[in-house]
């Protein structure tokens, strides 16, 4: 579904990529973790072009993400990617309901009526029908990041790229959002995850890349990773997290 | 004084008011307030192309841009009103009345500086915005026009709505050219009456005031509306206990 062939980026002579070759097969949980400033979170913005690479291959579905392509076929692709950001990013001047409707209705097409329906039948499934008419000041950050899921969801995709979906919130609001991302990953969405919530990742994810300057150093099953890690690099980072 | 003046106003309260009309232009507040509103609302949808085109990552658009807001910046408005003024008939080879001259300033002058704040304002937004515009498939001028401009333009009404009024203000320099607006009134009506400019411009003056005064009152009035409409009842609690 998404595969990575001899990724490099640079930002001038610093490498923030090296030579990644992974690829997230359909139907698979990946969790990306890492120290941060590894690359983790350029390694999933590249998926989508949100970030450019150097040199290297990032297939989506077949698809080369990173080929001279014209804007409109970029669009498309990125339509069917989606993605949630640490920090949100809904539309302030949008209600919840409105931020779900929009994408699907504008870059789609779809009527809005339908689109309202569909709208109102992810907010439910993310838990928050009740809040449709709420602006994104209203909610709170857990609420915000689902409406955010639901958001991205609505464009129907068939991969989801999470960007730490949990850092900006509040401890007692990564629950509400985890619970609707493992929601996802049952119903057998392919998923790449950059998250630090280990425990997250040992009950939701099919494999583990471990990442640290720029390179992927380590992957393998969560039983695996976390049981036994190979890495010494990852040993360390692992114990660190342990002893927090 | 302020008897003489009242007096004066209640004379001349129409020419004030309408200027000639109907037997002549429409002068007076009338005019100050058609000049000023026609201004504004040409130069606006015009500074938001030229804001669009500032940002823009083609040179071939961003230069041309750049370098009017440059030039109308840096000249005073008078000496754009002269260059129209002696300009447009000259290039049109036709007479162009005075009210259209001070249109046609107002709304170059105007633009400029609006494509400024509009430009601020795009610029104040928080690049994920535009990220999550993008990573949901919108292309960029419909990114633009669904998500950052409403955003934009909201964020930036009150500069907006005191970019009016400083367009109200600039409408007096349209006496120089012989419009008929609220300046020229005055000015006709000291020349009739030659002995009481004190009070002509006193009256003058608190006509500008209290026209000026209200509309900032009423941009605060619908800044402060629309803030609480967007934050919502949630943040209308006044002092949680802590």
């Amino acid at each position: 579904m998404i595969e990575f062939r001899a990724v490099n980026k640079m930002y001038g002579d610093y490498q923030v990529l090296a030579d990644i070759n992974e690829s997230v097969g359909r139907g698979e949980v990946v969790v990306v973790c890492g120290p941060s400033g590894s690359g983790k979170s350029t390694l999933i913005r590249t998926v989508n072009r949100l970030e450019e690479i150097h040199s290297g291959d990032i297939l989506f579905d077949g698809q080369n993400v990173h080929a001279r392509m014209r804007g409109t076929q970029l669009n498309h692709l990125r339509s069917r990617i989606g993605f949630v950001f640490q920090s949100f990013n809904l539309f302030p001047h949008l209600s919840a309901l409105d931020n779900v409707i929009l994408s699907p209705h504008r870059v789609n097409r779809v009527g809005r009526a339908e689109a309202r329906d569909r709208a109102m039948s992810l907010l439910e499934r993310v838990g928050l029908a009740a809040r449709a008419h709420a602006y994104p000041t209203q909610l709170s950050g857990g609420q915000q990041q689902r409406v955010a899921i639901a958001r991205a969801l609505a464009m129907e995709p068939p991969a989801m790229l999470f960007d730490e979906p949990t850092s900006a919130l509040d401890p007692e609001m990564v629950g509400e959002v985890l619970a609707v991302i493992r929601g996802l990953a049952n119903d057998g969405m392919t998923m790449m995850c950059v998250t630090h919530e280990m425990s997250f990742a040992r009950d939701v994810a099919d494999r583990v890349w471990f990442m640290d300057a720029g390179r992927i150093l380590e992957t393998g099953t969560p039983a695996a990773f976390f049981g036994a890690p190979q890495h010494p690099r990852a040993q360390r980072f692992l114990s660190d997290l342990r002893s927090r | 004084m302020l008897a003489s003046a009242l007096a004066i106003a209640r004379d001349n309260w129409l020419l004030l008011l309408v200027g000639q009309y109907p037997n002549g232009p429409l002068g007076g507040i009338a005019a100050t307030l058609m000049l000023s509103v026609l201004g504004i609302g040409l130069a606006f949808p015009l500074s938001v192309l030229v804001a669009l085109a500032r940002i823009s990552r083609w040179r071939a658009l961003r230069a041309p841009a750049t370098a009017l807001v440059y030039l109308v910046r840096g000249v005073p408005l008078l000496m754009i009103i002269f260059w129209v003024y002696f300009l447009f008939p000259l290039l049109l080879g036709t007479e162009v009345p005075g009210f259209t001259t001070m249109v046609c300033t107002l709304v170059l002058y105007e633009s400029a500086f609006l494509s400024e704040v509009v430009r601020a304002g795009i610029e104040a937004l928080p690049a994920g915005q535009m990220d999550a515009a993008r990573a949901l498939g919108h292309s960029y001028p419909q990114a633009m026009r669904f998500i950052i401009l409403p955003q934009a333009i909201y964020n930036m009404a009150p500069s907006i709505l005191s970019q009016f009024v400083s367009t109200i203000k600039d409408t007096t320099l349209g006496y120089v050219i012989n419009v008929p607006e609220l300046t020229f009134a005055a000015s006709q009506i000291n020349n009739r009456l030659l002995t009481k400019p004190f009070e002509v411009f006193l009256i003058l003056a608190l006509t500008y005031y209290v026209v000026c005064f209200s509309l900032t009152q009423l941009a605060t009035w619908l800044e402060r509306r629309v803030a609480r409409r967007r934050a919502g009842p949630a943040l209308v609690v006044v002092a949680a206990p802590s």
